[in-house]
């Protein structure tokens, strides 16, 4: 979507150093020395069990990163994540615990069952949008509550492990547990099939018609429909692939990762959101995505040790990463995505008439 | 007595055009005073500039004997203009008193008194047969009256000189007559009006004089009692207009588009296009004239394939196409030259490449199944880059550099490369220089030549006269004549599509 | 059982429910009317609940909790403000973003300011009291409802004609109505777009500010993390739906509020929370989906 300039990049670096120092600036304000609570965020993040524990939140970010950047591309602005991810995880989760036969074939299923849950949500949206004209931008929103709503009810209720005061579905049984791998100490399988949808999104981003057409749709959809895509029926399929990646990670979050399905956890844990914020700082593109994702996931994870060590709360990392996007997109500095704005395109002679203006 | 107005030496450049190139001008105070010239003369820079929208390179303005210098429309206001843009400048939710009162609102206490205000709109009407009702809303009026209420909105601010531009492109007969009875009560009141156009027989009918506009420069300044409407033509166009320079026919082929009783809608479920019929053979060109907003726009969209059709049939390279979208269409063999191209014609975010390959992207020669065949593409596009004399470095480019000249011939290029046998040209030389102009007018003959059809939109209806085989004038969404271009001229025209009837 | 439903009481838990929604769409609503995309009143509401309670905390005295509220939301408005209206930007991202600042800034806050997660409770944070106005407090049915409101709250229902005044009936309110429907015009005309859209986000901000306000020390007296769980959003849809008119506005809000009160009544009659807290999301929708086709405008914001 956006034009890969160097004066893009230039300021994608600046936004990132300015929210640092604004970060620092908070932290000094609360009386820590900036320089050590960084330092211990360095440390916990990149070092020991921190290496891990990086890689595996980029899971979940990079993932939810991906899935909201195929419709963002489009221009389709799907906000609702979070409630695809979550009935998704439950789907997943319900199908690993209660599904009986042979655990490869399973693990298969319930990643399966979490892609179909989040693909139907994301596609109530989308089909408000086509035949009800409600923008998928608060429909995807507003339909997360009640995605929440109905899984908290499911595990609170039918699904409740009775055994455990908090509410929660029982454990998944260790067969149909998404193994981990060696890696780093331990990191859950899913990073293949996470690797695996990066690049195959990749690929059709940049090689395929459906991929050329879908980035023309988001930068001009008028101009897409004239060539003759058919825009509503690609704002069904993006927002169907982008609904069931988002499921994919739910489940891989519990099956993968915390094998119980505990009420709101998934919700708190703000994925949903730290992907949109990920996907809107690369562009929208896969590979800068994984970078910026395993930047996230390293704040996280480091301000978690900051929080350990200097007793500096973790979510200064939060704040630094929405100030990336506040600083990028308010164009604080330089001229992000500047050069895409049509209202800006200069006016030549005979311009001036703008036809269907009262 | 001073000039109401005079320019001294105008200069101004866009990337690649000279708009205006030492543009004299001299306005007598109490005259209406035509500016005329073609598409692409620089009348619009012109007046942007007299109105504080654009600054000039070099040269000054001088109003009532004084040099001003406008940084804004609001310099412009104060120094006593007033102008009514083409397109027009009101708030469609408010109402007409609103409008016109709008930053100089009469108030009682912190109130804005509406009574004051609409009784002052009334007043101004009266004295210069304006008359609106000053309650209505802007949206809910025709065409017409909003122009009453830019004028309005001029006198209400005191306006000296009133520049309009283009004001009869959108109007009525009646509503014209109407307008040119209202400029004459301006003159009378002592107010001078500036007036431009490129409509011969408005420049006689109501101009003191006139100044004529060609290639950015001022090439005449002429009493209108004493010129003819040739001479102001021959001094519009540098040439004398001979419709001996016509192409020659061509050999006329089999229909490449059928539209038989199509009615079409709008958004809002009004009919614009009522039950036409008309057809497209190979080797001609079937030129469309209306006043803007007469259905010819959507009985393009619906050919396209991009508005739904109510009743009736169109049939594009043998096969119907009516409930078709416009992948169907751009199949069965058409192409489409949209009217806007920055809104419609191209991405501007977008690389060359992926602006001309678009309409075209699942034919078989640009993609293996579902992969693009990028060389392909790129070989594509460097073919209309040097073929339609775009001038950009490369496919690579993104499409927002490129002015609006090359964008068109972009657009153009990538139409009618593809030798569909229907092409659909909607405005195909708006807002392009003149030379541009001739180089796509050349295209279109050519493609004509080469056994197209073409069914050609353009509100220039000289452009209509010299390059259509034959001309249907569209009128409130019904074919209502149709008529030879050897054997008709504007006034003709001009009669037909404003409800004209013989 | 619909005798059971209907009461006072129901009333006045509508309006507990209704008069934070209102105050952030009265604030989205000047937006709208100026021409500024604003969707994040979100944030803003729960950036206003922590300042407020923060205030009152340290005050303990509400109406300085009020106070400081407002100050403080009016200048996170600015945010948007300059990035949306002097940088260009893009309001919906820099909206997203600024909400996801406020739920990120407010949940370190907490636990730094006050050391504790979750939610902060304390004798110290003075709540706002209600004021029944005499004679009227005791009508049957609406007067508990309407007559014995938090300060907020009777600013809210005070807004809205004083509002619609404001709009339809002075000057400075018809140049922000064409700021809004057409910049470029009203600019000809010498009316500055950007000081008219600055002016209607801090309103917004100002607006949020009591809305938070009301939420933290009206409706409970408390912060909670992410308290504002979807109301600035509500508030939003409540924009849209009312066409930004104060009398759509109010109207919507109340449809909003009805449900959220409804929903809390439900509760009391054995439905789970899990679902009657759904309630409110589900109505809008539902609103939305019969209101059908009045949202050209966001549509063609959000298709590029």
């Amino acid at each position: 979507m956006m034009s890969q300039s160097a004066s893009d990049r230039l300021s994608v670096a600046l936004s990132i150093v300015a929210a640092l120092l604004i970060g620092a600036a908070v932290i000094a304000l609360s009386g820590t020395n900036p320089l050590s609570a960084y330092g211990e965020m360095v440390d916990g993040a990149l070092t020991g069990s921190g290496l891990r524990n990086t890689t595996a939140r980029m899971i979940p970010i990079v993932g939810m990163g991906l899935a909201l950047s195929i419709p963002f591309r489009a221009g389709v602005i799907n906000l609702g994540g979070e409630g695809q991810m979550v009935l998704g995880g439950l789907a997943g989760t319900l199908c690993a615990i209660y599904l009986p036969g042979p655990p490869a074939l399973v693990m298969v299923a319930s990643i399966l069952a979490g892609a179909v849950a989040g693909a139907f949500w994301a596609f109530l949206a989308a089909a408000g949008q086509i035949w009800l004209k409600l923008p998928i931008l608060i429909s995807s929103l507003l339909l997360a509550y009640p995605a929440r709503a109905i899984t908290s009810y499911l595990v609170r209720f039918p699904f409740a492990d009775p055994t455990v005061t908090s509410s929660s579905t029982v454990p998944v049984p260790d067969a149909n547990r998404i193994p981990k791998l060696p890696l780093f100490g331990g990191v859950s399988a899913s990073i293949v099939l996470l690797a695996f949808f990066l690049i195959a999104i990749a690929i059709f981003n940049q090689r395929t018609v459906a991929g050329y057409e879908t980035r023309m749709t988001g930068l001009n959809s008028r101009f897409s429909r004239y060539g003759g895509v058919g825009v509503d029926r690609q704002v069904v399929w993006v927002m169907l692939a982008s609904g069931a990646l988002a499921g994919v990670i739910g489940t891989h979050l519990v099956v993968g990762e915390t094998y119980r399905f505990l009420d709101g956890d998934l919700v708190a844990s703000g994925f949903a959101w730290t992907g949109l914020l990920v996907t809107l700082l690369a562009s929208h593109r896969p590979l800068p995505l994984l970078a910026a994702g395993a930047f996230f996931s390293a704040l996280q994870i480091g301000g978690l040790a900051m929080q350990r060590n200097v007793n500096v709360p973790w979510q200064i990392a939060l704040v630094v990463q929405a100030v990336v996007i506040v600083v990028l997109a308010g164009r604080f500095v330089l001229s992000w995505r500047q050069r895409e704005r049509p209202d800006e395109i200069p006016l030549a002679e005979g311009e001036l008439t703008v036809t269907g203006e009262v | 007595m001073p000039n109401a107005l005079e320019l001294r030496g105008i200069s101004k450049s866009f990337p690649g055009v000279r708009a205006n190139d030492n543009v004299d001008l001299e306005v007598r105070q109490g005259d209406i005073h035509a500016i005329v010239g073609e598409n692409g003369a620089g009348k619009t820079t012109l007046m942007s500039i007299l109105y504080g929208l654009t600054p000039p390179d070099s040269g000054e303005i001088v109003v009532d004997g004084r040099t001003v210098r406008f940084s804004s429309a609001l310099d412009a206001i104060a120094a006593g203009l007033g102008m009514v843009h083409q397109a027009f400048k009101l708030f469609p939710t408010l109402t007409v008193a609103e409008n016109v009162v709008f930053r100089n609102e009469p108030r009682t206490g912190i109130f804005l008194d509406r009574d004051e205000a609409a009784e002052r709109v009334r007043a101004l009407g009266s004295e210069y047969g304006l008359v609106v009702d000053p309650k209505a809303r802007i949206e809910n009026l025709p065409v017409g009256l909003l122009q009453r209420v830019e004028i309005l909105k001029a006198l209400y601010r005191d306006a000296q000189v009133l520049i309009l531009d283009e004001p009869t492109a959108v109007l009525t007969p009646q509503e014209r007559d109407n307008l040119f009875v209202t400029l004459r009560r301006l003159k009378d009141r002592g107010r001078t009006v500036i007036f431009i156009t490129h409509k011969l027989n408005e420049v006689m009918a109501v101009s003191d004089r006139v100044t004529v506009l060609r290639g950015g420069r001022a090439v005449a300044h002429l009493d209108t009692a004493s010129t003819s409407p040739t001479e102001v033509s021959r001094l519009m166009t540098g040439r004398n207009v001979d419709l001996d320079s016509r192409p020659p026919p061509s050999q006329l082929g089999s229909p490449v588009l059928s539209v038989s009783d199509l009615t079409v809608s709008d958004d809002d479920g009004l009919v614009r296009v009522d039950s036409v019929s008309l057809e497209v053979r190979s080797g001609e060109i079937l030129g469309v004239a209306a006043v803007a907003g007469n259905g010819q726009h959507e009985l393009v969209e619906a050919i396209c394939g991009l508005r739904p059709a109510d009743r009736g049939s169109i049939v594009v390279g043998g096969r119907e196409v009516a409930a078709a979208d416009m992948a169907m269409t751009r199949k069965s063999g058409l192409a489409y030259i949209p009217e806007d191209r920055h809104r419609v014609g191209t991405a501007a975010g977008g690389e060359v490449w992926a602006n001309l390959v678009m309409g075209f992207q699942r034919r078989k020669r640009f993609r293996r199944g579902r992969f693009l065949r990028r060389a392909e593409i790129d070989e594509h596009a460097r073919r209309i880059i040097a073929d339609y004399d775009v001038r950009v470095a490369g496919p690579a480019v993104t499409a927002v550099t490129l002015s609006g000249g090359n964008l068109q011939k972009l657009v153009v290029g990538r139409e009618m490369s593809h030798a569909a046998p229907l092409l659909v040209a909607e405005e195909p030389t708006r807002g392009v220089d003149v030379g541009a102009i001739e180089f796509l007018h050349r295209q279109l003959v050519e493609y004509r030549n080469q056994g197209g059809g073409i069914l050609l939109l353009s509100a220039e209806l000289w452009e209509l006269l010299a390059l259509s085989s034959r001309i249907a004038v569209m009128y409130e969404g019904r074919l209502v004549a149709e008529l030879d271009p050897t054997e008709t001229d504007e006034a003709e025209l001009g009669f037909f599509m404003t409800g004209g009837s013989r | 059982m619909f005798d059971q439903l209907f009461d006072g009481a129901l009333l006045e838990s509508v309006f507990r429910a209704l008069i934070p929604i209102l105050l952030a769409a009265i604030g989205g609503m000047v937006c709208e009317r100026a021409g500024v995309f604003q969707i994040s009143l979100e944030g803003m509401m729960l950036v206003g609940a922590f300042a407020a309670v923060a205030g009152s905390y340290l005050g303990q005295s509400a109406l300085l909790g009020v106070t400081i509220a407002m100050v403080v939301t009016g200048l996170f408005s600015l945010i948007l403000a300059y990035g949306a209206v002097t940088r260009r930007g893009d309001p919906i991202v820099l909206g997203v973003a600024v909400n996801l600042l406020a739920l990120g800034l407010t949940s370190f806050l907490l636990p730094q300011l006050f050391g504790v997660r979750g939610v902060f409770q304390h004798p110290r944070v003075d709540g706002l009291d209600r004021m029944a106005i005499p004679v009227l407090s005791d009508l049957p049915l609406i007067g508990q409802a309407l007559f014995n409101l938090t300060i907020p709250g009777y600013l809210a229902l005070a807004a809205i004609p004083l509002i619609w005044l404001f709009l339809f009936r002075t000057p400075i309110g018809l140049r922000l109505r064409g700021v809004g429907e057409r910049p470029a015009s009203a600019e000809t005309l010498g009316v500055s777009s950007t000081q008219y859209k600055y002016a209607a986000v801090v309103f917004s901000g100002l607006a949020c500010g009591l809305a938070g306000a009301q939420l933290a020390l009206g409706n409970v007296v408390q912060f909670a993390e992410n308290m504002s769980s979807g109301r600035g959003w509500i508030a939003v849809v409540a924009v849209m739906l009312g066409r930004a008119h104060p009398v759509g506005v109010l109207g919507a809000s109340a449809l909003f509020g009805f449900a959220e009160g409804f929903g809390f009544r439900l509760q009391g009659n054995g439905l789970p929370v899990q679902i009657t807290e759904a309630l409110p999301y589900v109505v809008t929708l539902v609103a939305l989906a019969l209101a059908r086709k009045r949202f050209q405008r966001i549509l063609e914001l959000t298709a590029a």
